[in-house]
């Protein structure tokens, strides 16, 4: 994301021309574009740059409201990993995440591709106005219909497998320690997101009709053409996606709040929910910052090791 | 597709491809799009065709479900379009000024002051959640409008100035420079040449940001306690959590005609500006 954006800017800085001097002389002349941009500098720096920076700080001290924070060195991150519940945490957001890779890069990408392949253009611009329509509905609302779906007796899921006899699958998914995961990570299915698909079809309109040309007198058509000329030449949203979908997976949790709380039990916990616990139920803001900080770290390290083993190719090296 | 490529395949195999294709993609979109059936088809059922009669149409449709969502949830909706709308009706400003002030001025810093605001597109919002709560409330902002206002007008214009830059890049030089040797200052220069050229990209970053607010959810919750400065996401998850209450929300029939209430904002914007969004999102996904 950033790479792309620094070359950008780049070639653009370089089409306007030399980059003035920096002398106080120069600050002086451009005192409007300064006075132009001080509101947004001045939100940023108390509303954008401040609470995270706070964070940092305070995940090492205890810190309550209407107490003094006293400085604690490491116990928050000692408490947090010596915490009986912590490994259950960490292996729940592993199965997330190699879901949420999944679901949001492969599913996305096949129902781009099925649409691209579409040869009417009419019913193209259709489908991909249809894939939009179940983002219209508020996140919330989504989750919550998905909460009702799963109900155990009036549930529309189980009252279509007892309607094919299967009584006994019948279960309480989100209430059984040994399910409910499982039925969170289900939640949205067949998963092929809107704005994932937009990005994917956004990408593969991009590739110009010389390569496939070239290609199809090849005989490289179909699938193959799909996995030796269109999937090389997505790379970059799929590093894009991949990203967004390490992201979500490591440090959200409302759907988890809304659908179970992290029950039955502690089944469903992952760190961002233990996090919003101790904050807002017991009131432990430094242990809760200091698991945020974890969180924002490891987002961190995912986030560099997909733009590290993802490189993007184009089409003038095939 | 051009001629050329199309002559590649033998015609009759291509048309039952095609056709398999259609029936995939109609019944992914098909499976998609269940759960938003069952919600319309519910909203429009009483308590015992809810308990009854729960997958098939039952007649009659109770209408009147909808006049009991409404007058629960109106408040709820009216507070998340007024704090959304003033959010970003600053969203833009901000976003058109740093846009125009990135695309269009040279001054010293330029480069670092941008990539101090587009760097914290990558900063998730899990560091500055709890810490943020802290500082909202040592100000005194909780359980106040401003509580959900702020973030927006504050955050909203990082991603803003990126779209906006971008987009009067675009814009010719030569308007600039005529303007210029009619005298235009800088607010004329912004307001007059580049605000409505530049309408196509705030429509996009409009839908953008208002479909975020509308979904905005763990922030108000923890952030307003008092119900009725409430917003929609928090106010139907409080009803669909209580079963007692006058029009009986928990039992289904209204519960889902609240619900589909709290979407027709988006399908509204959706159909006024739906072509901005998908473009929206289809250029980021190309530039990023």
């Amino acid at each position: 994301m950033r790479i792309a954006t620094k070359r950008d800017t780049r070639r653009h800085v370089q089409g306007l021309g030399e980059r003035p001097a920096f002398s106080l002389v120069a600050i002086r002349k451009s005192w409007q574009a300064y006075a132009l941009l001080s509101p947004i500098f001045l939100l940023l720096i108390v509303f954008v740059y401040y609470p995270p920076i706070l964070g940092l700080v305070r995940a090492f001290y205890r810190w309550r409201p209407g107490v003094p924070a006293t400085f604690v060195g490491l116990d928050n991150f000692i408490a947090y990993f010596t915490y009986a519940e912590t490994p259950h945490e960490l292996v729940n957001i592993l199965k997330l995440l190699c879901f949420g890779l999944f679901a949001g890069i492969v599913m996305p990408f096949l129902m781009a591709e099925l649409i691209f392949f579409v040869r009417s253009s009419a019913a193209k611009e259709l489908y991909r106005l249809l894939v939009i329509i179940p983002m219209l509905v508020p996140g919330i609302v989504t989750v919550l219909l998905w909460q009702k779906l799963y109900d155990p007796y009036l549930g529309p899921i189980n009252d279509l497998l007892r309607t094919l006899g299967y009584d006994e699958l019948a279960l309480n998914w989100l209430g059984e320690p040994a399910t409910a995961i499982y039925a969170i990570i289900f939640v949205g299915f067949p998963w092929v997101w809107g704005v994932g698909t937009l990005i994917y079809l956004g990408g593969l309109g991009q590739i110009s009709l010389s390569v496939y040309e070239a290609a199809a007198l090849d005989g490289c058509i179909g699938i193959r053409r799909v996995l030796r000329i269109d999937l090389p030449l997505v790379l970059g949203q799929v590093r894009l996606l991949a990203i967004l979908a390490v992201i979500n997976a490591i440090t959200a949790f409302q759907n988890i709040l809304v659908l179970t709380d992290g029950g039955p039990g502690f089944a469903t916990m992952v760190p961002g929910l233990t996090m919003f616990h101790k904050a807002f139920r017991a009131q432990e803001f430094g242990y809760s910052s200091a698991i945020g900080l974890m969180l924002f770290i490891i987002a961190m390290v995912g986030t560099l090791i997909i733009n590290r083993s993802i490189r993007p190719t184009n089409e003038e090296s095939n | 597709m051009s001629t050329q490529y199309r002559e590649v395949y033998r015609r009759r195999p291509l048309q039952i491809s095609q056709l398999g294709l259609h029936v995939i993609i109609v019944l992914l979109l098909f499976l998609s799009l269940i759960p938003t059936l069952i919600m319309i088809n519910l909203s429009f059922k009483n308590g015992l065709q809810y308990r009854w009669e729960r997958w098939g149409v039952s007649l009659p449709l109770r209408g009147s479900n909808y006049n009991a969502a409404w007058d629960v949830i109106d408040a709820y909706m009216w507070n998340t379009v007024l704090v959304a709308a003033i959010g970003l009706a600053g969203v833009l400003v901000l976003s058109l000024i740093g846009g125009y002030v990135f695309a269009r001025m040279r001054f010293p810093l330029r480069e670092p002051l941008y990539y101090a605001i587009i760097s914290l597109l990558m900063v998730p919002w899990v560091l500055s959640f709890i810490p943020a709560y802290m500082l909202y409330l040592n100000l005194g902002l909780l359980n106040s409008r401003w509580a959900l206002i702020i973030p927006n007008l504050a955050g909203g214009p990082i991603l803003g100035i990126f779209l906006m830059r971008a987009f009067i890049t675009g814009i010719p030089e030569e308007l600039y420079e005529s303007a210029r040797c009619d005298g235009a200052g800088v607010w004329s220069l912004i307001w007059h040449i580049t605000f409505p050229l530049s309408l196509p990209g705030l429509a996009t970053l409009s839908v953008l940001n208002f479909v975020a607010e509308w979904n905005s959810f763990l922030w108000p919750l923890v952030t307003i306690h008092d119900m009725s400065k409430q917003v929609i996401s928090v106010g139907l998850f409080r009803l669909s959590r209580t079963t007692n209450d006058g029009v009986d929300f928990g039992a289904g029939g209204p519960l889902f005609a609240g619900y589909v209430l709290a979407s027709i904002p988006l399908v509204i914007l959706f159909i006024v500006l739906g072509k901005f969004y998908v473009e929206g999102l289809v250029e980021s996904g190309i530039k990023m």
